[in-house]
């Protein structure tokens, strides 16, 4: 298991310190790949936009995820319940490609959702839904959604159902209760959901390749690209920034789980 | 006297369970009410709708003068302690103390003020800012207690507050909660399964049973006159014994069991045909003490129970089918009746209660 694991990653290592020149790779060894990595404006941009897509599905996800958390919770039908629970479940079932096709099927120009939206006057012209941020975006959030409602809704029917009475019996309405006493106290989830959408979308490697439409270059997709030119140390680095990268975004996100669940 | 609690018919059930079936009953202000009966009895319900956590399905319930119906947990002017305090983790005691007084905007000082004084009152100053994971059962208890009395609730109502905590800390806790209801003189509507409890601290209590109420009294009468069978049984010990009622003249009753017949006085509502008596324990006499009783009998000891200040004696009588258990206060040094023995029995008129009915 550690060889499986380390011997690649050992090997990965060693070559991210070797040279590549004019299609050739030679095995000197040199720093000049994590130093044109570091210092290249080019690459700052890549990690910039891998960063920032990670982010903006990440805040996506809660945002749909949560409502829909506490709508699977609050639904004290165990039928519906669990049909929604399948609902929200199905976007792991389906391939990676298929649904990427699916999704390109419908946000582009002649598609149904731009004809939908046509057809009811909020655009005048077809908006470019597709093979741009938009779309890898909407596509990542679809397929990491049950990821982030999951540990939500755990967090939340762990709750003591009397902490929601005694914030009623103390006079706070439902808003104040949510606010005040149900929210704080699903925390843990929230941030759990958070840690697992956001090292997911930093290594969305097919559907920003499939969705970006080339405009969205994302770090996965820069190693992906060195890899096909043969540049071993390129792919190598990008490797070794991604897994850093992965590495302090979880040890900031058990962090803050950690801060969620003493308070 | 004014009433800060009136029940008035309220029926309520779950699917085709009856919960609370048709009870009536009202708390004077300031005073320490309790409902007493077995789990499942209802008791929990009837609180449950004083505090609109549930809503009758038929009947009034008035809260100090002010119909119920309708109005939401939030709105009333009742507080609750819940059965396992539900004291919000995130916050400290402080905090969860002040929580109540946030949400209708007390001003700051007003309200820094008001969660000091109840958190002296409960004596947890020094704890103010410990968060619930820190603190101690008992404390966790007087925390919700002091969240609960720091919005000067007219009614408190407490759902078996005391039933996670270890017995000598009841025992403290009960003291403390008379205490507390004294200083305070909020009126206090507990509900518990522990006659003990409801012993000690009440004004009055109301036993509940199936749903329905048996009896509403002080507890000296309730322990002493219980109404129906159930309470006899249900609070303290007594001997409950089949027998037949052969005749009644005015408060007094002649009744019979196998070769034994003797009279019982101070009877409410008996009618010749079967009925039940409820002997206490404690007012059976035993030897030289039997002696002087008006009505006596012999019994062979059965059986001995040393349980330290009590000794418990299991009696068969002579001459009928009664087996009676009998408690004598053990002073120490006295020497204790043994198995075999044959005793002297006796007691009052008085002392059984008769109820009517098989």
């Amino acid at each position: 298991m550690t060889y499986a694991f380390a011997a690649p990653l050992i090997t990965f290592f060693e070559y991210s310190f070797y040279r590549f020149r004019r299609g050739r790779l030679e095995q000197v060894f040199t720093l000049d790949t994590y130093s044109r990595f570091l210092f290249d404006s080019y690459y700052h941009v890549v990690i910039y936009d891998t960063l920032r897509m990670a982010t903006i599905v990440t805040l996506l996800s809660l945002a749909i995820g949560y409502p829909l958390a506490y709508a699977l919770y609050r639904i004290n039908r165990p039928a519906i319940q669990r049909w929604l629970a399948l609902l929200i479940f199905s976007p792991i079932l389906v391939s990676v490609v298929v649904r990427s096709y699916g999704w390109i099927v419908l946000l582009s120009d002649q598609g149904p959702v731009n004809w939908l939206l046509l057809r009811f006057g909020v655009l005048a012209e077809p908006a470019t839904l597709v093979f741009n941020l938009f779309g890898v975006v909407i596509s990542l959030t679809h397929v990491f959604l049950p990821f982030v409602v999951f540990p939500i809704f755990s967090s939340l029917t762990r709750l003591d159902p009397a902490l929601k009475e005694a914030a009623e019996d103390l006079g706070a309405n439902w808003w104040t209760t949510f606010r005040r006493v149900t929210f704080p106290l699903s925390l843990p989830g929230v941030v759990a959901g958070a840690q697992i959408a956001f090292t997911l979308a930093l290594g969305a490697f097919v559907t920003p390749a499939m969705l970006g439409g080339g405009r969205v270059l994302v770090l996965p997709l820069q190693v992906y690209n060195a890899t096909t030119d043969i540049n071993w140390p390129v792919a190598a680095v990008g490797g070794m920034a991604l897994l850093v990268i992965s590495m302090v975004a979880v040890a900031a996100f058990n962090r803050l789980l950690k801060y969620s669940e003493a308070r | 006297m004014e009433l800060d609690v009136e029940f008035v018919g309220v029926t309520k059930s779950f699917g085709d369970f009856v919960a609370v079936d048709n009870i009536s009953f009202s708390v004077a202000k300031g005073s320490f009410f309790s409902l007493l009966g077995p789990s499942g009895c209802g008791k929990s319900t009837t609180l449950r709708m004083t505090s609109g956590f549930e809503h009758p399905d038929s009947g009034q319930l008035r809260i100090a003068g002010q119909e119920m119906a309708g109005v939401a947990p939030y709105r009333r002017p009742t507080n609750m302690v819940f059965q396992r305090w539900a004291l919000f983790p995130h916050m400290t005691a402080a905090e969860n103390v002040a929580f109540g007084l946030e949400v209708e905007r007390t001003p700051r000082r007003e309200m820094r003020e008001r969660v000091a004084q109840a958190l002296a009152l409960v004596g947890l100053s020094e704890f103010s800012h410990r968060k619930p994971g820190q603190l101690s059962g008992g404390q966790m208890q007087r925390v919700a207690l002091a969240r609960a009395l720091v919005k000067r609730p007219k009614v408190l109502l407490l759902d078996e507050p005391l039933g996670a905590l270890d017995l000598k800390l009841r025992t403290q806790m009960q003291l403390e909660l008379k205490r507390i209801q004294r200083e305070v003189g909020t009126t206090f509507i507990y509900v518990t399964h522990d006659q003990g409890e409801a012993m000690t601290m009440s004004d009055h209590i109301a036993v509940m049973n199936k749903g329905r109420i048996e009896q509403i009294d002080t507890p000296q009468t309730i322990y002493d006159r219980p109404a129906t069978r159930f309470v006899a049984g249900f609070i303290g010990n007594a001997n409950i014994a089949p027998l037949e009622i052969e005749s009644v003249a005015g408060r007094e009753a002649k009744v019979r069991s196998g070769g034994l017949s003797f009279v019982i006085s101070d009877v409410d509502g008996a009618t010749p045909g079967k009925g039940h008596m409820a002997l206490r324990y404690e007012r059976i006499r035993l030897g030289a003490a039997a002696a002087q009783a008006p009505l006596r009998f012999k019994a062979d000891v059965r059986d001995v129970i040393f349980a330290g200040s009590v000794v418990q004696y299991v009696l068969a009588l002579a001459d009928g089918p009664l087996e009676l258990l009998a408690e004598q206060s053990h002073e120490g040094g006295g020497a204790l009746l043994s198995r075999g023995d044959r005793v002297d029995v006796g007691w009052e008129p008085n002392a059984p209660r008769l109820f009517a009915g098989g």
